[in-house]
């Protein structure tokens, strides 16, 4: 039993995303390793958890949420963060097709 | 008695893609609780005008919303769709209802020509751009050939006063099964900047804004000024800039903003160009924008495996909702399968259609 504590699981995130008693927000969570411990072990516990948290509070803080389609705009950085992250192209060098640039 | 063949949701999500899936199956669908703990409850006025529109456009339909608005039941009929005009309320641009329409007009009986009158752009909803060069491409990719979006007026918030022309002349049985399974090269950027009833000089300071950015790039960059004068550019003045990376093979990416008060011109078009870049870095062959029409497409798509490739970041909450939700309306599930490359961790989304064909053409 202890063993299964321990041992870190590995999620499909093809089968996460049919578990309907899983909010995406922790699909995505659990996918990409984030979750913390003590919420991974007791699962069954957690899902209660989450269960009454959701039904507590509105089911978006506002009308027009991340996750919701109805928001065509997707989610984007804050501008100063896009700025210090495009400050250079190198991480798309391979997507453009054009003239090679000259100076490399 | 016929209840248990209602599917039901609950809560405001997904609205009107809930509507168009149930449409499209043929299944009535009931939600229940929308905005049931908000201070003001229940449908909005412009999610009680799109359901007017999707009366508009299909024949035996029924919609039935509680007294207190916040549980609908809609019975979907047939697509007809035809000419019309629709006037939307101003809480929401065209783009909200144009955007709904894309998954149904090509599998209508009659081709659509409906005419949207109100706000053109806004901050959150689908820009007349956007849908022009970032929607309808994609609908080109899965054989939707003949379908043109034109402005004929421009109308910015909170006023509005525009009017855009949607024609859909292609009418085929189902979507064209689609294989991409590389992420396509970029060979240009183009875009546009607009502006009604502001100076001109706002146009080409966002333009200078973007150049400013995307100059360091090796592709051409092509960015034109369309300014609005007189009685087509609305009631209100605004401005805006959509900018569109464009593949050789037709793929686009594209992001766009429009200038709120107080805000400074080159700083809207430097913010949509570092947005462009984001949104090219996130995608593989479809923008995070163009995600939900292209998954669509492919789960009424023929019987038959069609694949697209996506990123990892794409697989965010949003995708889930959708899938879920497809899953709820036509049973389909997805796979997703890592690509077979080691320095990617990209994913081919795998979806076997289910054989849709559009009633209207079962004869022929």
């Amino acid at each position: 039993l202890q063993g299964s504590k321990i041992r870190p699981r590995k999620w499909d995130i093809g089968k996460l995303i049919y578990m309907e008693n899983i909010e995406p927000f922790d699909c995505i969570k659990r996918w990409k390793g984030e979750l913390e411990d003590e919420n991974e072990e007791s699962g069954e516990q957690s899902e209660e958890e989450d269960f009454f948290k959701q039904a507590d509070k509105p089911e978006n803080k506002n009308t027009e949420a991340e996750d919701d389609l109805e928001k065509f705009k997707p989610h984007f950085e804050t501008f100063k963060k896009l700025a210090a992250k495009w400050s250079s192209f190198d991480s798309l060098k391979g997507r453009f097709a054009g003239r090679p640039n000259l100076e490399q | 008695m016929s209840s248990s063949r209602i599917t039901s949701f609950q809560g405001s999500r997904n609205f009107r893609l809930l509507i168009v899936l149930a449409t499209l199956s043929g299944k009535p669908i009931k939600i229940e609780k929308i905005r049931s703990d908000d201070l003001n409850p229940g449908l909005r006025d412009h999610e009680v005008s799109f359901l007017r529109l999707m009366e508009a456009v299909t024949n035996g339909s029924s919609i039935e919303i509680s007294y207190t608005g916040t549980t609908i039941i809609y019975k979907p009929g047939i697509i007809t769709g035809g000419s019309y005009t629709h006037n939307c309320p101003p809480s929401k641009p065209v783009g909200y209802y144009v955007e709904p329409m894309l998954y149904l007009a090509p599998f209508s009986k009659n081709k659509f020509s409906i005419i949207f009158r109100g706000v053109t752009a806004s901050h959150n909803d689908a820009g007349v751009e956007a849908i022009k060069w970032g929607l309808l491409p994609v609908m080109e990719k899965f054989g939707v050939r003949e379908c043109a979006l034109h402005t004929l007026k421009r109308g910015s918030p909170p006023l509005g006063g525009g009017e855009v022309h949607l024609v859909v002349d292609s009418l085929i049985a189902q979507p064209v099964t689609m294989h991409a399974l590389d992420t396509p090269q970029i060979a240009s950027i183009r875009g546009v900047a607009y502006s009604t009833r502001v100076s001109p000089s706002m146009v080409n300071r966002m333009i200078e804004g973007a150049r400013n950015v995307l100059r360091g790039l090796s592709c051409e960059v092509d960015i034109t000024a369309d300014v609005w004068r007189g009685e087509n550019s609305g009631k209100s003045p605004g401005w805006g800039i959509t900018l569109v990376a464009e593949s050789k093979k037709g793929w686009r990416y594209f992001a766009e903003n429009i200038g709120g008060a107080g805000d400074v011109p080159e700083d809207i078009g430097t913010q949509v160009a570092y947005e462009l870049l984001e949104e090219i870095s996130e995608s593989a062959v479809v923008g995070r924008t163009q995600l939900p029409l292209a998954i669509v497409y492919m789960v009424i798509g023929k019987e038959d495996i069609g694949r697209l490739r996506i990123t990892k970041s794409q697989v965010d909450e949003r995708f889930i909702w959708l899938l879920r939700h497809i899953k709820k309306m036509f049973g389909t599930e997805v796979f997703l399968k890592p690509v077979d490359e080691p320095e990617s961790d990209d994913i081919i989304v795998t979806i076997k259609g289910i054989g849709f064909t559009n009633t209207n053409k079962k004869t022929a």
